[in-house]
C-alpha cells in the first residue's frame, strides 16, 4: 500500500518536474508584443475616460466631499478621507497616471501613480465597493510589472533601448488569466438554485426594464428572465474558452459586445460593461493587435500632417512607434534582459543569462516566480474562502466581497438604530439619513459588516455628545431576492461591544 | 476579423429585434403593467389636482388676508386663521411631490422647505420684523412658509391689529407662499408631460422621483412630525413638544392625520375624491413577491391607523407629548415598523434606483 503510494507521488512529482520542464520555456517564449501595447493604450483610454466621468458627474464631491461618515474595509482602517484638495489631488493622479499609461510615457511611474491613487480612493469607503473597481486596481497591479511600454510607446520613442517586437508569453497570459477569472467565478456564482431555477434575482429586474428601446418587449415575455439567467451563467462560464478559440473568436466576441450592452443599457453599472469590452480584445491574435496599432500610426500620421504642411517625420519616431520590424528584430534581446527591465524592482536571478541568447529553460526569476505564484494562487483561492462560513452567504455576506460576484440577488434593508443611555435607561431611534447619504445607508442597511461599524460610529458620537455608556442595538429587516423581510441580526445585541473579525458573525440570524 | 465582428453583432441584434415582437403576445403571457398609465393617474388625477387645490386655498388665504390687512378686526383674524388651517391642511397633500417643479433647483431650494420648514425660528421672525425687514432675502427658510404665518396668526396674534410692521412681514411672507405655489402648479402643465414620459425605473425617471419622494415624506412623519417632539432621537433627555408641526394653532394631530392620509392615498393611487386608480400597490399586485407585500403592508398600516385614531383630539399633540401620553409612542412604533414595507422592501421588488451611483457590472 505505501509502496505503491510512493511510487504514486514520486510519479507524479517526475511528471510535475517534467510539465514544469516543458511549460516554464513555454510561458518564456517571446511572442508579439502587440497585444500587450493595444492592452496598455486601451485601459489608459478607459480609466481616463471613467475617471473624468467620474469627475464630471460630481461624484468626487457626492462620495468623498460631502461624506460624514466613511465604511472601512477590514485592515485598510487607516485609509482615511483627505480634505477636498486632497481627493482632487488625487483624481488629478488618477488622469495623469492614466494618461501616462496610455501614452505609454514613464510608464512605470505612471501605472504605480495610476494604481495607488486609485486603490487608495476605492478603500476610502467601502460603501462604493464594486467589483469592477477591485478589477480595476489588480489590472493595474499588473501593469506595473508588464513591460507593456516596449513597443508603440512615448518612452520606446524615447529610448531605442528599450523598445521591442516580442515579449514573453506569460505577460499576455496574465491578463487573459485575470479575465478569466473574473468572468468564470462570475458564472460559477450563477450556478444555484435561485439564479437558474426560479430565474431570480432577474424575473425581479427584467419588468422593470420594459420601457428599454429593441429589447424591452423582449423582456416582458415570461420566460424571458430564465433565457437571461441561463444565458448570463453559460456565457459567463465559457466565454473566455469562445475568444481563445480562433474559430470561435468574431462569434464569442459579437456576444461579448451584446452581452455588456444589454446589461450596460439594462443596470445602472457604469463603465464596467465598455471596460470588459475593451479588456477582451486581448484574447485576439497578435496579427489583429498589429493592424489595430498601423491603423492608430496612420491616423497619427495624418493628424500631425494636419498640424504640419511639410512632412518631416523623424525617424527616431518612426522607429519608436511603429513595428519597425527590421530594426527590432536586430535590437531584440536575450529574454532575460527583457525580463529584468519589466520586473526590475524585484529582480533576483538564479541563473546568469544563457549564452544562447534564448533563454529558453532558464525560468523565471524565483522572487518574481513566488510573487506571482502567490498572486496566481491567491486569485484562484480567495473566492472560495465563504465555504469556511456557516450559512447562507447570500443572507450573510461572510466572504461575499472579492470573489467576482456580481448582479447576483436583489437584496434591500431597513436599519433602525437604537441608542440607549446606560444610566437613564432612555432610549432613542437614529435617524440614519443624520450621518449616511442615500447610496451609503442602503448599503450599510443589508452588509452585517457595515452595520456594524455604524453602530460603532454611533456609540463614538453619541459618548461625545453626552449619552452616557451608549449600548447600540439595530432592528434590520431585509429582503432577499423579493422574499418578505425578515431580521438580519440579533435585535437585542449590544453591537458597540463586537470587534469585526474574519470569524463567522454568530449574532446573524441564520436565514433558514 | 474587425469587418466580420461587426457582421455578427449585426446579425445578432437583427435576431433579437425580430424575435421580441414574436414573443410579445403569447397565450400565456400575463397582462403587461404600464408604467406610463400609473404616470398618467398620478400626474392627472393626484398630483395636479393636489397643487391646483393647494394654489386656490393658498390665494383664498391671501384674499383673505388683503381684506384683514385693510381693516384689522378680530373677525377678520378668525376667518384668517380658518382659511391658513384649509391652506396649511391642502399642503399636506402636496408634500410628497417634492420633485420636478417643486424639487430643489440651483440655489432655490425644494417646496417643503421652502414653504413647509417647522418648527418656525420665532426668535429671527421677531428680529427681522423689528428691523423692518421684508425682503426674506436670506436663506432661513424656518421663517416663512406655512408654520412662519402660523406663528403670527395664531401667537399674540391680537399684536396684528395695531401693528403695522408685524402685518407688513406676515403680509410678505403670504406673498411669498402664494407665489411659490402658483409657480409649482403653473409649471406642472408643461412637467406633466415629462413626467408621464420618462416611465422607466432608473434614477432620473418619475417613478423613482414619485417612489423616493413618497418615501421621504412618509418618514418625515415618523421622523419629525412626531419622534423629535416625542424625544425619540437618541442625546434628547426629554420630550420637546414646542417642536411639532402647527404648535402655535394646536392643530398637530389634525395635519398629522391629513398626511397620513396622502400617503395611504399615493399608495393605492386614490385621489382626493375618493375614487382608486392604478397606484403603486397595482404595481405591486404585478411583481414577483408583490401580493404578499401587499398583505403585510395593509396588515401594517392598519396598525398605524389605529394607532393614529388612539391619539385623543381633544387635547393638542403637543400636550400629549409633555405629558407623555403612551398613545403618541405607540404611533411612533407603529410608525417605526412600518417603515421597511415602503422602503426597502418596495423599492426592492419594483426595482426602482435610488442613487445615482453605478452598481456592480456584470
Amino acid at each position: 500500500m505505501s509502496n505503491v503510494e510512493v511510487k504514486t507521488s514520486g510519479l507524479t512529482g517526475t511528471a510535475i518536474q517534467t510539465a514544469a520542464g516543458k511549460v516554464s520555456p513555454w510561458l518564456n517564449q517571446n511572442i508579439s508584443i502587440a497585444p500587450l501595447a493595444v492592452f496598455r493604450i486601451v485601459f489608459g483610454l478607459l480609466m481616463l475616460g471613467s475617471t473624468i466621468r467620474f469627475w464630471a458627474l460630481g461624484w468626487i464631491e457626492d462620495h468623498y466631499i460631502r461624506s460624514t461618515v466613511q465604511f472601512k474595509y477590514y485592515g485598510f482602517e487607516w485609509v482615511k478621507l483627505l480634505p477636498p484638495a486632497g481627493m482632487y489631488a488625487l483624481h488629478v493622479g488618477m488622469i495623469l497616471g492614466a494618461l501616462g499609461i496610455m501614452l505609454g510615457y514613464r510608464y512605470r511611474l505612471s501605472a504605480l501613480l495610476f494604481f495607488l491613487t486609485f486603490t487608495y480612493t476605492e478603500l476610502i469607503d467601502l460603501t462604493y465597493y464594486l467589483n469592477h473597481y477591485y478589477f480595476v486596481s489588480l489590472i493595474s497591479l499588473l501593469l506595473v510589472f508588464l513591460p507593456a511600454n516596449r513597443h508603440f510607446s512615448v518612452d520606446a520613442w524615447r529610448n531605442p533601448g528599450l523598445r521591442s517586437i516580442t515579449t514573453p508569453r506569460w505577460t499576455i497570459l496574465i491578463l487573459q488569466f485575470q479575465l478569466a477569472v473574473v468572468y468564470i467565478f462570475a458564472g460559477l456564482a450563477k450556478i444555484n438554485y435561485a439564479w437558474l431555477i426560479e430565474a431570480v434575482p432577474l424575473r425581479i429586474w427584467l419588468p422593470a426594464n420594459d420601457t428599454l428601446p429593441l429589447i424591452g418587449s423582449l423582456l416582458k415575455w415570461q420566460y424571458a428572465p430564465w433565457l437571461f439567467s441561463w444565458a448570463g451563467m453559460l456565457y459567463d462560464c465559457t466565454i473566455v474558452f469562445w475568444l481563445s478559440l480562433a474559430r470561435t473568436r468574431p462569434w464569442a466576441y459579437a456576444a461579448v459586445i451584446v452581452f455588456h450592452a444589454i446589461t450596460g443599457l439594462m443596470f445602472q453599472i457604469g463603465v464596467f460593461p465598455v471596460v470588459m469590452i475593451g479588456a477582451t480584445l486581448i484574447f485576439f491574435p497578435a496579427g489583429w493587435h498589429e493592424r489595430v496599432l498601423d491603423g492608430i500610426w496612420k491616423l497619427i500620421k495624418i493628424i500631425l500632417r494636419g498640424f504640419n504642411p511639410t512632412p518631416n517625420p523623424s525617424p527616431e519616431g518612426e522607429g519608436g512607434l511603429t513595428s519597425n520590424k527590421i530594426l527590432i528584430q536586430e535590437e531584440r534581446r536575450p529574454l532575460i534582459l527583457c525580463l529584468k527591465q519589466s520586473l526590475s524592482l524585484f529582480w533576483k536571478r538564479i541563473k546568469p543569462p544563457s549564452p544562447s541568447g534564448e533563454g529558453m529553460g532558464v525560468g523565471l526569476p524565483r522572487l518574481p516566480t513566488i510573487l506571482l505564484t502567490a498572486y496566481l494562487l491567491f486569485q484562484l483561492l480567495f473566492p472560495w474562502r465563504y465555504l469556511l462560513y456557516p450559512g447562507n452567504l447570500f443572507w450573510s455576506e461572510e466572504g461575499y466581497r472579492f470573489s467576482w460576484r456580481v448582479m447576483l440577488m436583489e437584496k434591500a434593508g431597513t436599519a433602525i438604530f437604537y441608542v440607549k443611555d446606560g444610566r437613564t435607561g432612555r432610549e432613542g431611534v437614529v435617524n440614519n439619513g443624520d450621518f449616511l447619504c442615500a447610496h451609503q445607508e442602503k448599503q450599510m442597511a443589508m452588509q452585517p459588516d457595515m452595520i456594524l461599524q455604524f453602530a460603532r460610529f454611533l456609540e463614538k458620537y453619541y459618548t461625545e455628545n453626552g449619552v452616557n455608556r451608549p449600548a447600540v442595538r439595530a432592528e434590520v429587516y431585509v429582503t432577499l431576492n423579493a422574499k418578505p423581510s425578515r431580521l438580519l441580526i440579533d435585535p437585542n445585541i449590544d453591537l458597540s461591544k463586537i470587534e469585526d473579525d474574519w470569524k463567522h458573525k454568530d449574532w446573524i440570524l441564520p436565514y433558514e | 476579423m474587425k469587418k466580420l465582428s461587426l457582421f455578427y453583432l449585426l446579425t445578432t441584434l437583427i435576431t433579437l429585434c425580430l424575435l421580441a415582437p414574436a414573443c410579445d403576445n403569447g397565450p400565456d403571457d400575463k397582462p403587461d403593467f404600464d408604467r406610463q398609465a400609473m404616470l398618467q393617474h398620478y400626474a392627472d388625477n393626484l398630483i395636479r389636482p393636489a397643487f391646483s387645490n393647494l394654489r386656490s386655498q393658498t390665494t383664498a388665504l391671501k384674499n383673505t388676508w388683503t381684506t384683514f390687512n385693510a381693516a384689522p378686526d378680530s373677525a377678520g383674524l378668525a376667518d384668517l386663521q380658518q382659511r391658513w388651517k384649509s391652506a396649511c391642511a391642502a399642503w399636506q397633500y402636496a408634500n410628497a411631490y417634492n420633485f420636478g417643479p417643486a424639487g430643489e433647483s440651483g440655489l432655490r431650494k425644494g417646496l417643503v422647505e421652502e414653504i413647509g420648514t417647522f418648527p418656525a425660528n420665532t426668535v429671527k421672525i421677531e428680529e427681522f420684523i423689528a428691523a423692518n425687514d421684508v425682503s426674506l432675502n436670506n436663506f432661513n427658510r424656518d421663517t416663512r412658509g406655512f408654520l412662519a404665518i402660523e406663528y403670527l396668526l395664531f401667537k399674540n396674534a391680537d399684536l396684528l391689529f395695531n401693528d403695522a410692521g408685524r402685518r407688513g412681514y406676515l403680509n410678505a411672507i403670504i406673498d411669498h407662499l402664494e407665489s411659490r405655489v402658483t409657480e409649482v402648479d403653473d409649471a406642472w402643465a408643461a412637467y406633466s408631460i415629462e413626467f408621464v414620459k420618462a416611465d422607466g425605473t432608473d434614477v432620473g425617471s418619475s417613478t423613482a422621483l414619485l417612489y423616493n419622494e413618497f418615501v421621504r415624506s412618509f418618514e418625515s412623519i415618523k421622523n419629525f412630525k412626531v419622534g423629535l417632539p416625542a424625544g425619540k432621537r437618541p442625546g434628547q433627555t426629554m420630550p420637546e413638544p414646542q417642536l411639532v408641526e402647527g404648535y402655535h394653532s394646536g392643530f398637530s394631530l389634525f395635519f398629522l392625520k391629513q398626511h397620513l392620509e396622502a400617503i395611504e392615498d399615493i399608495y393605492y393611487g386614490r385621489t382626493l375624491t375618493g375614487s382608486d386608480g392604478t397606484g403603486f400597490k397595482e404595481y405591486l399586485d404585478f411583481v414577483v413577491g408583490g401580493p404578499e407585500l401587499v398583505a403585510s403592508t395593509e396588515a401594517q398600516w392598519q396598525k398605524v391607523i389605529t394607532a393614529l385614531y388612539a391619539v385623543p383630539v381633544d387635547i393638542p399633540l403637543s400636550e400629549l407629548i409633555a405629558q407623555g401620553h403612551p398613545s403618541v409612542d405607540a404611533l411612533h412604533t407603529e410608525l417605526q415598523k412600518h417603515t421597511r414595507f415602503f422602503k426597502s422592501d418596495m423599492s426592492s421588488l419594483l426595482g426602482i434606483a435610488i442613487t445615482f451611483s453605478s452598481g456592480d457590472g456584470d
